[in-house]
Formats: structure tokens, sequence, C-alpha cells
């Protein structure tokens, strides 16, 4: 983990306007995730469109950052540029071959569930190093107990256990935010 | 199996005084959300070595000889690492269930040792499953693997029946 990746996102920012290109790696990599998928999840663009899409909206931050008025509100304004240019990528596709219209309905639920998906995301981030690598085990690589046993080299019987602390930790963290 | 994950979630659910409620359930239903998807690769698994055992039983087959084996073997390791999955499955399921048993509201012990018989129970079909898909002896890493998901899962089980009787 590089020593940037600890740092707000104002203070990435600010990093990156200093003209740091370690900072506009960091940035990058940090929303990557979160602008594919607003694209492919929220829009459902296709691959290669989400492709164009994720390219733009990093050029555009690149180029527009100086006009960001709120360095802490990075992630919004990352997102209302990204919903923009899918639409103008819907448009452009409609124009070729017109898209249903029950597709933008139904997306709007997508993106409550990306904003919740990103905000635990990031909550997740705040706590201990035991508790991101026991969740991300047995939520994101969906191990089981007894592996995660032999691997953090913790007793079976007490996994279930610490799991259920370490939610209840970022369900403070989320009640908090 | 989904069915015993469930029942561990209303379980956790219903014991408004347990503070790690929540993060049981959660867990719970993260057991449930895996359960269903290896249930219908389990019938696909089985559906495919079974059309490959008929059709070596008849001698068809696009080739001959060791490929065709090799492809049936291949098969009917697919058609038990499923299983083993399950099997799996089943011993975190039952342990979490014991685990909810021991905490829960009182008057839903007796459901956490139903969920966790039910996981139990799974447990040992998939592991006999495992068993028979590869057609393997005893000593066979699989099979052991699968036999200490049943074995788990039947302790966690047998010690909070016990705790209730």
């Amino acid at each position: 983990m590089s020593t940037l990746d600890t740092l707000t996102d104002a203070e990435l920012v600010r990093r990156c306007r200093a003209g740091d290109p370690e900072a506009w790696n960091t940035l990058v990599e940090r929303f990557s995730r979160y602008v594919y998928a607003i694209c492919v999840k929220g829009f459902r663009l296709k691959e290669e469109d989400a492709e164009d899409v994720f390219q733009d909206v990093f050029t555009r931050v690149y180029t527009h950052l100086d006009k960001l008025r709120d360095d802490a509100a990075v992630r919004p304004w990352i997102a209302q540029l990204t919903r923009r240019l899918c639409l103008d990528a819907i448009a452009r596709g409609s124009r070729e071959q017109p898209a249903p219209e029950q597709d933008f309905e139904e997306s709007s639920d997508d993106f409550a569930e990306i904003e919740e998906a990103f905000a635990v995301r990031e909550a997740v981030t705040t706590l201990g190093d035991a508790c991101q690598e026991i969740l991300d085990r047995f939520f994101a690589r969906d191990q089981s107990y007894r592996t995660i046993s032999a691997e953090l080299e913790i007793p079976a019987g007490t996994i279930a256990s610490r799991i259920a602390r370490c939610l209840r930790k970022l369900r403070e963290k989320l009640e908090a935010a | 199996m989904a069915f015993a994950a469930g029942l561990v979630a209303m379980v956790a659910r219903c014991s408004k005084d347990w503070e790690e409620a929540g993060g049981i359930a959660a867990q719970a239903l993260a057991l449930q959300a895996r359960a269903a998807p290896l249930a219908h690769a389990d019938a696909e698994a089985w559906e495919d070595a079974l059309s490959a055992l008929r059709r070596a039983g008849t001698g068809g087959g696009d080739d001959g000889g060791p490929r065709r084996d090799h492809a049936l073997e291949q098969k009917l390791e697919r058609a038990a690492i499923v299983p083993l999955e399950i099997a799996a499955l089943g011993a975190d399921t039952a342990a979490l269930a014991a685990v909810a048993g021991e905490r829960c509201d009182g008057a839903y012990r007796a459901d956490a040792a139903a969920a966790a018989a039910l996981a139990a129970g799974g447990a040992r079909a998939a592991a006999h499953l495992v068993e028979v898909n590869l057609g393997v002896q005893e000593g066979d890493e699989r099979l052991a693997e699968a036999r200490r998901s049943e074995r788990a899962a039947d302790e966690a089980a047998e010690r909070l029946l016990a705790a209730i009787r």
C-alpha cells in the first residue's frame, strides 16, 4: 500500500493540483472501479463504450481539476461527470440504434446500490487491517471459515464472531459518516 | 443448505438483545447467496457427467481411447468438486448456526439447532456425492476434505443439540 492511499480525497486532490504524478495514479486507481461501475452497472454500457467513457472521464478530471470548488467533493463531481458522459455515449448510440426506455428506469436503483457499495468500501478502509482482511476473505473471496482459520492462523470457532464484531464496527463508522 | 442459512438469519434478526446479531445475520445471508448457484451448478455438472458416462457405456463419443477416458474423468471430477464446495458450505452454516444457538434469544434456540442439523445433513449428503461421483477410495484428498467438512458440521450440530436437550 502506498502512503498516498491513506490520504483523504481532499488531500489527494491537492497533491494532484501540485503536479504530483504519483498522486494522479492514486486518484485514478481510487476512482477507476467507481467510474467503471457507473458505466457498466448503472448505464449498462457495452465494454468498449465503457472504456471510452472511462478514458474521457479521467482526461476531463485531469484538465478540469482546477474548476473543482470543494476538494472534498471530488467523488460526487466524478460521478456527475461520468453520468453525463454515459448519457452522451447512449445518445450517440441511439442515433444508430434506439435504446429501450426501460433500461433508464431500471438503472436508478443501481445507482443507489453503487453509491452504497462504495460508501461501504470506503468505510471498510477505515477499519483496522485485521478486520479488513477477514471481511475481504469472507465476503469478497467467499472463503470458508476453515480456510480463513488455516490461512490467518486463528481458531475456526472464533471466526464468525470476529466477523460479526468487525461488521458492528463498520456499521458504527457508516452511521457516524 | 439455503434454507438452513435462512433460518440462522431469522434467528439472529429475532434476537434483539444480541449485539452481534446483525453481523451473524449478514454472514448467514452471504452463505445463503452462495448456496443457490451451487445447487444449480451441481445439477448441471452431474447431468453432464451422466451423459458422458452413457456415451462411454455405449461406445459413443467424438474421440476414442485415452482422450475419451480423460474427458470423462474431467467431467466426473467436476461433478465431485461442486458437492465438495457444498460440503464446506454445510460446515460453515452449521458452525454459524451453533454460534447463533449459543447466543441468541432462548425462544429461537431450537430453530438454530434445526438449522445446524439441516446443514449437517446437507454436508453429509454432499460428502457422499463426492465419494460416489469420483468413485475414489479412502485416502483421496478431495474425499478427505469432504469428510472433514462433514465431521465439522456434525460436531457443530451435535454440540448445539446436546446443549438444548
